[in-house]
């Protein structure tokens, strides 16, 4: 196809349904919008550039992951990215990485769920802890308390299990405890709580947007074992396709158009966004017209559309008046430990518990959030989040791993041993690290002069620079994570700092504030100079917090999702 | 000497990535070979190893996973149907890799006849080991075995509904717990 075909012209016959609000995507920043809005009666179309898929569909098969089943092709879309050389210039490459999930109700399908909420430390990084040379860290323009009821509202209709325990770190809440008790624990889980209270910290259940029992129509975990990373069978996953966009197409208000790949929002002479442009399955181009849009596909992807939008109005792309668009993107720093358990070392009752598969470790530590140690920072610091989590089965991924030894290949009996012993004489637990990826100028999405999508657009380049602060704090967690493993008894601990871009839990490059020079968005998620575009996925936040950023997504389209509907009730 | 000269020079991308690591720039420099026409599914049986390429891949496949006593061996994973089948997937048919299997094939042939003047067939169960051993040194030698390895081990662990693992014998020897629902026919990836 070449770069042309397809493409909009004047004459082109446009869709002739009215809608009130057109979104853009259908992961976490979207289903909140489209739930909201079509069960107040108000008529919203969602664009997804994936297919759409059931429960029915999710089985538990490597190879979907393997063969990236319901993901974005690397021969069909890629992303540039370009990484520090380690020599003060960029390395160029090209990747995939960065699709999470391209079908109906986005990589929410394939999250594992750790719901842990923002704390009100977080929106005040600047006044609190000063700003970090280098970095480009600012206060929020809204308090948690703000988005606190939201927070309340995302655990009771997306659904999260959890257990509330009184920490030092512990954010306030409008509610005593979670909706939905806890998912059902590993015998780990009980392991680690006899370690973390030897050495004198605060073990927490780690909430899960998981449900432990039956509600609204899906069903409770059914504890497979295969979780993060494959879809969820049971519709336990509080995915915003199970948990949100099914009940707004059954309001009767609500239309999703999968296969539609938006390249284009139209701007009129006033500046406002008119009508969006999608390639359809046909890869012919489409048109359709709304009140209203809202552009929720992935940070990266809001970032590319906004810049490839330019018009009369908008010369840079929308939004791009001062050259913010795509800018202060950030990731979660951090890394991962791993603590390997030999089963021979332990008594048959204790190996046996340890060999199960199904219950979730779910345990977190947050001791750290702040950082106060003269012996490590000068003065205090933004710590983070450790969450201890089993990585998602993939036999075949890690029998390959293993045939690999000191570069040399394995193979014959001894390979076959070290498969065996693997497999069924050993455990592996992980922890993941998640603290601040502080945003500064060498993080950002721009569209890339050279490389082209399969519909001929161009795709979003992502130069991802890391502030080395990052990995101070990183490692200073790492550290502690370790401790933990060994005091729970591990035969093996290691632990890495990542300095790459995480592939999924990308934000900010659309960020929300006062000031139109150093933002985005407004306050309320709308385009500073574009009065009917609003951006509701992870784009609009300054900082990331130091945990995964879903649960706050969720809460803050839900948020917006009130100030459209106070806004469409005036009008 | 030509034969060595084959091994060295006989990198496909994918024994060049194993060095590199750059699997996306090559990626998309490299031409996709037009595999429309064949229609790929569970049920695939493709042509072309004839009886000797197949009987030096079934003897390799041997000394990979050997029927040692503890464990399936590989022509219990059924090793060799499964690896026809894969590699007639489309991912694996843009890697190219029936076309450096068959090649591999021949060239260990080669080596055997220069090093040893007699087929790899032929050869003792020792003889074949010290065989192997040695085109592992070189880097397409172990990239060529590492490719194996990786169809074996997808043998070993997949879904039986994919053609190895039959009975599940490889989940069971690693005391594997599989996920439900399972894929079954009409669910399989190659069906989304």
């Amino acid at each position: 196809m070449t770069a042309a075909r397809g493409l909009a012209t004047k004459r082109e016959p446009q869709t002739p349904h009215q809608f009130e609000v057109c979104i853009v995507g259908s992961g976490a920043g979207a289903g909140p919008i489209a739930y909201e809005l079509a069960r107040a009666g108000i008529d919203v179309v969602v664009l997804e550039k994936g297919d759409w898929y059931t429960e029915q569909d999710f089985v538990k098969d490597e190879q979907l992951p393997r063969h990236r089943v319901f993901r974005s092709r690397f021969d069909e879309e890629r992303h540039v990215l370009e990484l520090p050389d380690g020599e003060g210039g960029w390395r160029r490459e090209t990747t995939a990485q960065f699709w999470g999930g391209n079908i109906v109700g986005g990589a929410s399908n394939f999250m594992s769920g750790y719901f842990h909420r923002l704390k009100p430390t977080d929106f005040r990084l600047a006044s609190i802890y000063g700003v970090i040379p280098g970095s480009n860290t600012v206060d929020w323009p809204i308090s948690y308390e703000e988005l606190e009821p939201y927070y309340t509202k995302v655990e009771q209709l997306v659904g999260v299990s959890g257990r509330v325990v009184q920490h030092p770190h512990l954010e306030p809440r409008s509610t005593p405890d979670f909706p939905f008790v806890p998912t059902v624990e590993h015998p780990i889980a009980a392991r680690f709580d006899n370690a973390c209270e030897a050495l004198k910290l605060n073990p927490l259940p780690m909430a899960r947007a998981i449900l432990s029992r039956p509600f609204n129509g899906r069903m409770s975990c059914e504890y497979s074992g295969y979780c993060g990373s494959y879809g969820c069978h049971s519709g336990a996953k509080g995915s915003s396709r199970a948990a949100l966009l099914n009940h707004a197409v059954a309001s009767g208000h609500c239309r999703i158009i999968p296969r539609a790949k938006v390249y284009r929002l139209n701007t009129d002479s006033k500046g406002r966004v008119s009508s969006a442009d999608y390639f359809d399955a046909k890869g012919e181009s489409r048109r359709i017209q709304a009140k209203i849009f809202v552009v929720a596909c992935y940070a990266i992807e809001s970032a590319r559309l906004l810049l490839a939008s330019t018009g009369e109005k908008h010369p840079k792309g929308i939004g791009n008046r001062h050259g913010q668009v795509g800018k202060n993107l950030h990731c979660c720093a951090g890394g991962t430990g791993h603590g390997v358990f030999k089963l021979d070392k332990l008594s048959a009752e204790t190996a046996r518990g340890l060999k199960q598969r199904g219950p979730f470790f779910n345990r977190a530590l947050q001791d750290w959030y702040v950082i106060d140690d003269k012996a490590a920072f000068d003065k205090p610091v933004k710590g983070g989040t450790l969450d201890f989590v089993f990585d998602p089965p993939s036999p075949t991924s890690e029998a390959n791993a293993l045939k690999w030894q000191e570069g040399n290949l394995l193979w014959g009996t001894p390979f076959k041993q070290k498969l065996k012993a693997h497999f069924t004489q050993s455990r592996d637990f992980k922890f993941e690290v998640f603290c601040d990826w502080l945003t500064h100028d060498e993080c950002f999405v721009s569209l890339d002069d050279e490389e082209k999508d399969k519909w001929g657009q161009p795709v979003a380049k992502v130069r991802a620079g890391f502030h080395p602060h990052d990995l101070k704090v990183a490692q200073y967690l790492i550290d502690r994570g370790v401790e933990v493993m060994q005091a729970m008894g591990a035969d093996e601990v290691w632990g890495n700092v990542f300095s790459d871009p995480t592939a999924n839990l990308v934000a900010g490059g659309c960020r929300f504030g006062v000031d139109p020079r150093t933002s985005v968005l407004d306050p309320d998620c709308r385009v500073h100079d574009c009065d009917n575009l609003y951006v509701t996925d992870g784009a609009f936040m300054p900082n990331g917090g130091s945990v995964t950023p879903t649960f706050t997504i969720y809460a803050n389209a839900f948020r917006v999702a009130d100030k459209l509907l106070g806004r469409l009730k005036q009008a | 000497m030509a034969t060595e000269y084959a091994f060295e020079s006989g990198l496909t991308r994918r024994a060049f990535l194993a060095g590199s690591g750059a699997a996306a720039m090559l990626l998309a420099a490299k031409p996709q070979l037009s595999w429309a026409d064949t229609e790929f599914s569970i049920t695939t049986r493709p042509q072309g190893f004839d009886v000797i390429n197949r009987a030096i891949i079934e003897a390799v496949q041997l000394h990979l996973f050997p029927d040692d006593g503890d464990g399936p061996s590989a022509k219990d994973l059924n090793a060799y149907r499964y690896l026809l089948w894969a590699i007639e997937d489309p991912d694996n048919r843009i890697d190219e890799d029936r076309q450096f299997i068959l090649q591999g094939a021949a060239w260990l042939e080669d080596w055997a006849d220069t090093q040893r003047g007699r087929s790899f067939l032929v050869m003792s169960w020792e003889e074949q080991d010290a065989l192997l051993k040695e085109i592992a040194k070189s880097r397409a030698g172990e990239n060529w075995l590492s490719l194996l390895l990786y169809y074996l081990i997808e043998a070993l662990t997949l879904d039986p509904l994919y053609g190895g693992n039959p009975d599940e014998i490889g989940w069971r020897w690693l005391e594997h717990q599989p996920g439900f629902p399972r894929p079954k026919a009409g669910k399989s990836y190659l069906d989304f």
